[in-house]
């Protein structure tokens, strides 16, 4: 069952990295609804992309495991849930740092 | 990282300047590269320039085609175990190695690709053999970078290795700008890689998983153990030796795991896949155990992933994360090195002994045996490939390094060669690159001069590199040829055969007189054509110190069996043509 999650990635801020992540995604046909990308205020050697995705709960677990294999990624986190979470972070609310934030562990 | 004598040279830093070419060479230097395979070309001409001056230091093969670089390259990583070193130029030089990124990609083989870019104020202008080398080898490489100043060379190189040899080992690309090449720095501090702030290549070993698995495998009465490339690359083959006697678990090897485990050992089961042996197959489905090690459930080796081992507990070790759960649901994973993980879980678990179920693999192999092995080695009069790997396997007690190309000959090689050591089966694997066995060979006997290396080609995929006949004539390369020649693509022909009503769309060859070409390139040649003059063939080939092609003429329309068809599970692997499909062909 397909549905929205938004995912945050932190990553250093290398020329192609955005293609890269944008790479996996498109790979495994994870549809991307909406994309942010910044450098991060503190230090311009690293940047963050979010991401509003329609995916299956897998494949959005899958993802986020290749995304975090590529070499710049310092992480990749993602939780349920659309549009306000996305705006609302993309605003520069802290509410995607919330328990709803899946991370499996194995 | 030891260090040099010209790691120290590097490192101390002088007034004197050198250009960047000259920074990229003492860097590789630095790193102990021995050999390099490469083509040159207007953007990395600083290099080669500078390379001219290096060459008691480093050793340059000159190729006839960057993808013949490139495939050198991944046949000395795979059989040495050091990272492969190529050079190449901008534009179509860049793009021609493409092909071999992808496949060192897929199958992780450690190699740095060094290409030659325009000016860095040319770039995005479409110059000159401008290509933007980045963005197309995106996909198919572990990291890639370009550089525009000479300062960055160092740094990039050290990272480059680090990235190229670790975690799991994959292909990096470094993008010169030929300013880059030309600017004269001061001598830089090298200083070897050992961590990226965001990537961790080595995982803290999971103990509370291993000691799960140790329980499911202690408690298991039919375990099962499947070793992939990963134990070739973690150097675990002893580990996994030592693990399969005390737990007497039965071992089968994937394509790229073969030599992982040796063939003639009484644990061993078979080879793996959609034309692997018959009874690792079908038993994958009757394990309640799956212990799967380096490996990452490749679509040849499950078949219909919804008919694979669902009645078996997975236990998945693997340095790649995000291998695990990808494919084939796993209930214990391990995220670990093989050689870390593997002492750990020897020593948690019980000694003991399956002798019936190790006897239930023989049984299923034995049912090949009848009606697939003795067919393929029948004296029949026309010569089978079968008989030739055998004949092979026996002249050389298993103990050559066999670089195979992708068809039908690299199917019958990996069930019937017998490999003993690791990193004595070199083939194109996940990628299924024809072309790539030729020029493979050369690299894997520039590696290790002293053994014996044997490519065993089709003669489609022969077709593909042969141009890197040239390399092997210039330098006196040892290797010997061996074409399994049945004037058909012979693989798609099968397909053909068996699923599309027997049209051969396109898959004739009509093929060169190859030993006419062979000799063309001052390499002795010979050609068989009957059973009784194979031995004495092999024998001549073998005994040989010089390159050698032999040509064996083998049937024209031979099926490779056993086979998992598409679509089907791996237990419904079949050891002959459906009747249907003999009425219908």
């Amino acid at each position: 069952m397909k549905e929205d999650y938004t995912l945050e990635i932190i990553a250093d801020n290398n020329f192609s990295i955005l293609n890269r992540i944008v790479n996996v995604l498109n790979r495994r046909r994870v549809r991307i609804k909406k994309l942010v990308a910044h450098e991060l205020e503190d230090d311009y050697r690293r940047g963050g992309a979010l991401l509003l995705l329609y995916t299956t709960p897998e494949l959005i677990e899958k993802v986020r495991l290749q995304l975090e294999k590529l070499i710049e990624v310092e992480s990749a986190v993602y939780c349920r849930g659309g549009a306000e979470y996305f705006d609302a972070r993309a605003s520069g609310s802290p509410v995607l740092a919330l328990g709803d934030r899946r991370v499996l562990e194995f | 990282m030891v260090t040099t004598k010209w790691q120290q040279e590097v490192s101390e830093p002088t007034d004197t300047k050198i250009p960047g070419a000259e920074v990229l060479l003492r860097c590789l230097v630095a790193e102990q590269v021995q050999h390099i395979f490469g083509y040159p070309g207007g953007a990395i001409m600083p290099v080669y320039d500078a390379l001219y001056h290096y060459a008691g230091q480093l050793t340059h093969l000159l190729v006839r085609h960057e993808q013949g670089a490139i495939h050198a390259a991944q046949g000395y990583a795979r059989a040495s175990g050091k990272t492969g070193v190529v050079f190449a130029t901008s534009g179509p030089g860049a793009t021609n190695l493409v092909t071999g990124l992808a496949d060192a990609m897929i199958d992780s083989t450690p190699l740095v690709c060094i290409t030659g870019q325009v000016f860095a104020h040319l770039l995005g202008t479409d110059a000159f053999q401008e290509t933007d080398v980045i963005n197309t080898t995106l996909p198919v490489t572990k990291w890639n970078v370009q550089v525009t100043e000479a300062k960055d060379i160092a740094p990039a190189v050290a990272k480059a290795f680090f990235i190229a040899g670790s975690g799991r080992p994959g292909p990096v690309l470094i993008d010169i700008t030929k300013n880059a090449q030309n600017e004269l720095i001061h001598v830089p501090v090298y200083e070897p890689c050992t961590s990226v702030r965001t990537y961790k290549p080595t995982p803290p070993l999971p103990t509370n998983h291993i000691a799960k698995a140790a329980d499911l495998i202690n408690q298991s009465q039919r375990p099962y153990l499947l070793a992939g490339q990963g134990v070739l690359l973690a150097g675990a083959s002893e580990e996994l030796k030592i693990f399969s006697e005390k737990t007497g678990i039965p071992v089968a090897c994937t394509l790229l795991g073969l030599g992982s485990f040796p063939t003639d050992h009484p644990n061993y089961v078979g080879y793996l896949g959609m034309h692997g042996n018959y009874g690792p197959n079908v038993n994958t489905n009757q394990c309640d155990v799956l212990i799967a090690i380096g490996m990452r459930f490749d679509d040849r080796v499950t078949g219909n992933v919804n008919k694979y081992a669902q009645q078996a507990k997975v236990v998945h070790i693997d340095i790649d994360k995000a291998e695990i759960n990808k494919i084939v649901r796993t209930d214990v994973a391990i995220h670990a090195d093989a050689r870390q993980a593997l002492p750990v879980l020897t020593r948690l678990c019980s000694k003991k002994d399956h002798p019936q179920w190790i006897d239930s693999f023989r049984r299923l192999n034995e049912q090949e045996f009848e009606k697939v092995v003795a067919k393929e080695i029948a004296d029949t009069g026309t010569l089978r490939m079968a008989e030739v790997v055998r004949l092979l396997a026996e002249l050389t007690q298993g103990e050559a390094i066999i670089v195979t190309d992708v068809g039908q000959h690299q199917m019958v090689t990996s069930r019937y060669y017998r490999f003993k050591h690791p990193r004595t089966s070199i083939t194109s694997g996940g990628a299924g690159t024809m072309g790539f066995a030729l020029p493979a060979a050369i690299g894997a006997k520039v590696a290790c001069p002293q053994e014996p290396v044997i490519a065993v080609i089709g003669d489609g995929g022969y077709q593909m590199t042969l141009q890197e006949l040239g390399t092997i004539m210039q330098y006196n390369i040892a290797v010997k040829i061996l074409v399994l020649n049945n004037n058909f693509l012979g693989m798609v022909r099968q397909w053909q055969q068996l699923f599309h009503g027997k049209r051969y769309s396109f898959t004739e060859m009509h093929n060169p007189d190859f030993c006419k070409i062979a000799e063309a390139y001052n390499i002795a040649a010979a050609k068989v054509t009957t059973q009784h003059a194979l031995r004495p063939a092999l024998e001549t080939m073998l005994a040989s110190t010089q390159p050698f092609f032999l040509e064996v003429v083998v049937e024209r329309e031979e099926n490779v069996f056993p086979m998992v068809p598409a679509g089907a599970g791996v237990a419904e692997v079949i050891l002959e043509i459906p009747m249907e499909e003999t009425h219908n062909t």
